[in-house]
């Protein structure tokens, strides 16, 4: 016997849960994902290098950021663009928004209403507008941030190879909202300590972030098991393969082990580096690491959020538009990585480039991919002890252990192999 | 008002303009019924929709089926975004040989049509709302628009109107740069001429543009007519009627 639940909500894209079952008991699971695929790698063929933010960019309204600064790095890389660091300090800023905006798009819009046992933000207003309004104020702020410096939060225009096309005069209208929200934040993770989190742990995940002298978001190696891996061996670490059930690949360790990556990742292998206020909170809450209760995810969202508040707030404080927003450079014959942190984790772009820059090869790895297999093991260890499940159990104990994960199915299938589903 | 939003072949994008309206999303809630929305709410329920939005593509054999769906389940079908209005991004397959696209990249069998088409192609769309993504500016004037039973004021002439009001330098002639701001929509606030770059098209052709005008003034900057076609196939409203057929 089948039993499906057709359409996965508060998630980014499309996709469905089929659990079987024998004797009533859940005897295997799949994650299906029936998001189309979109070929933007096959489209960016032939392409000129320039139109990489923008193109790559549509892979997701939720982050695209991620796929700006990632592909930008990738691009530099390929042409050896130096970018000074007041530059980078910028993109750190618009990056530290897009986790704030996304992180609190989750946080409140689709995971918390699970913790009120209610099925929208909506309805949670009804109960505790107080948090659902806090949570508007925090999402504005990182909003404002990519705002200010790209014109829009979704599909911002300004990220291009070697820096910005233009930077504002002055930033200093964004401190007032930054600060407000970090007071928010603060109030709202007092408010969360109240809330009971079931208990399980993620078992024989490994967890698989970025390296930088700060708490990774914008570049840097690769961080699994205390390795560092270049951007350009993340092939010879890690593994694609095609599932029949899915139009998204999937993706291991080349030993086999299923990696985990985002802030469960980042928080267990940087806790460290975490601002001062965020980690004076994770001590409050007693979280530290290593942290595997994947419902404990959203804290770390929120502990991410108020590091992102603390630090926009030092850069804001200290901007002065640079002398020069864009370093010049000539395209070459050449292959490129870029690596950042996304808010769900870390997305890797390759390209190789012809003399006059146009694209021979684009291969994007976004991090939700990388994820589906930890989702899946993780779905599975959850139901597996169950003496029988029905329909609604699907929507009750399976879906919100989806929502810890942050699934953004849109990213997950834009480029990957599909196979046909017999339905 | 009974409301439902739906999302085909996108990025989600531009449903997350019902989100970016923050405390008036919780407004409209009291107003109208959401009664299908997947993104924001796990109590959904499709019988019959007032306003239907939809937000993606038609890109595959089961959304070609569930558009016509929507659409006999609806009063008033909106198409939300580059995506719905143009075939998105993904259209640019659209002028490619899909099988060589496809063989260059995957080795196995897709359930995926060969083109990625607009909402358009399949039923009659009461109304589009433009960009890519769409802003919520539109979205609430829309949605205003609908409950007080008047027609929606949204823009439909070129982006250069906008620019102009917005005291911006024209790129073309300040900095050489081939804009698409001639022959396309307003909407965005002329972000990218803002930001000393020429404008990408996303918010899509205006009706009747006027290409070979363009095309002349491109070549003034030494950009020929291939390069603009490939411009504009790339601005996300590639396979949008009034364009597609001179591409």
């Amino acid at each position: 016997m089948r039993l499906r639940l057709s359409a996965l909500t508060r998630v980014e894209g499309e996709g469905a849960l089929e659990v079987y079952l024998e004797d009533g008991k859940p005897k295997a699971l799949r994650l299906s994902i029936h998001e189309p695929p979109r070929f933007i790698e096959g489209i960016l063929k032939g392409k000129p290098y320039h139109l990489i933010p923008d193109i790559t960019a549509r892979i997701c309204g939720i982050c695209p950021v991620a796929y700006q600064i990632s592909g930008v790095q990738a691009i530099e890389d390929a042409f050896g663009v130096e970018v000074p660091e007041e530059i980078e300090k910028i993109r750190r800023l618009m990056y530290f928004g897009e986790w704030i905006q996304s992180h609190a798009l989750h946080v409140f819009f689709l995971h918390l209403p699970d913790f009120y046992g209610v099925p929208s933000l909506v309805e949670m207003s009804k109960v505790d507008k107080e948090i659902v309004m806090a949570g508007m104020e925090i999402k504005r702020a990182g909003s404002l941030i990519i705002q200010s410096l790209g014109g829009r939060t979704s599909h911002p225009v300004s990220v291009v190879a070697g820096g910005f096309s233009h930077l504002p005069e002055d930033l200093s209208h964004l401190i007032e909202p930054i600060g407000l929200a970090l007071e928010k934040s603060l109030w709202v993770m007092e408010r969360l300590k109240g809330l009971k989190f079931p208990d399980f742990e993620l078992k024989d995940i490994v967890f698989v972030s970025l390296w930088e002298e700060e708490y990774p978001i914008l570049k840097g190696d690769i961080y699994l098991e205390g390795q560092r891996i270049r951007p350009s061996s993340f092939k010879e670490i890690f593994e694609e393969f095609e599932v029949p059930y899915s139009t998204a690949k999937h993706a291991k360790l080349r030993d086999g082990r299923v990696y985990l990556v985002g802030p469960l990742a980042r928080f267990n292998n940087a806790f460290e580096k975490l601002s001062s206020l965020a980690k004076e909170m994770a001590l409050k809450l007693g979280l530290i690491p290593p942290l595997k209760n994947p419902y404990k995810s959203l804290l770390v969202r929120m502990l991410e959020i108020i590091h992102s508040l603390e630090r926009s707030l030092d850069i804001v404080k200290g901007y002065k538009r640079p002398e020069k927003s864009l370093v010049e450079f000539r395209p070459k014959r050449s292959e490129g990585f870029g690596v950042s942190e996304a808010p769900r984790g870390v997305l890797w772009h390759s390209y190789a480039f012809d003399e006059e820059g146009r694209i021979l090869k684009a291969d994007i790895v976004p991090p939700t991919a990388q994820n589906l297999p930890a989702m899946e093991l993780s779905l599975w260890e959850h139901i597996k002890g169950l003496e029988s499940m029905r329909e609604e159990d699907l929507q009750d104990i399976a879906e919100p252990m989806i929502r810890n994960f942050d699934p953004c199915i849109s990213c997950a299938t834009h480029f990957l192999r599909v196979r046909v589903v017999n339905r | 008002m009974r409301v439902g939003v739906f999302k085909f072949s996108s990025c989600d994008g531009c449903q997350l303009a019902f989100f970016e309206l923050e405390e008036e999303f919780l407004k409209l809630s009291e107003i109208v019924s959401i009664e299908y929305f997947l993104e924001a709410q796990s109590a959904n329920r499709w019988d019959f929709f007032d306003l239907a939005f939809v937000e993606g593509s038609v890109s595959t054999p089961e959304e070609e089926e569930r558009i016509r769906k929507i659409r006999e389940s609806s009063r008033f079908l909106i198409a939300i975004g580059a995506c719905a209005v143009s075939g998105g991004i993904q259209s640019a397959r659209n002028f490619e040989d899909f099988l060589s696209l496809y063989s260059s990249v995957y080795s196995q069998k897709y359930d995926v049509n060969p083109q990625s088409r607009p909402l358009s192609d399949f039923v009659k769309v009461d109304l589009e709302i433009r960009g890519c993504p769409i802003n919520k500016e539109h979205l609430r004037e829309v949605l205003m628009a609908f409950l007080e039973n008047r027609s929606a004021n949204l823009p439909s002439y070129p982006l250069c109107l906008e620019c102009k009001r917005k005291g911006n330098p024209c790129v073309m002639v300040a900095y050489q740069r081939p804009c698409l701001g001639p022959i396309t929509m307003a909407g965005c606030g002329a972000l990218c001429p803002s930001f000393r770059r020429g404008c990408y098209g996303c918010y899509g052709p205006i009706e009747n543009p006027n290409l070979l005008a363009l095309k002349e003034a491109y070549e003034r900057l030494g950009v020929g007519e291939e390069d603009l076609r490939e411009l504009l196939r790339l601005s996300f409203n590639g396979f949008n009627k009034n364009i597609r057929s001179w591409l």
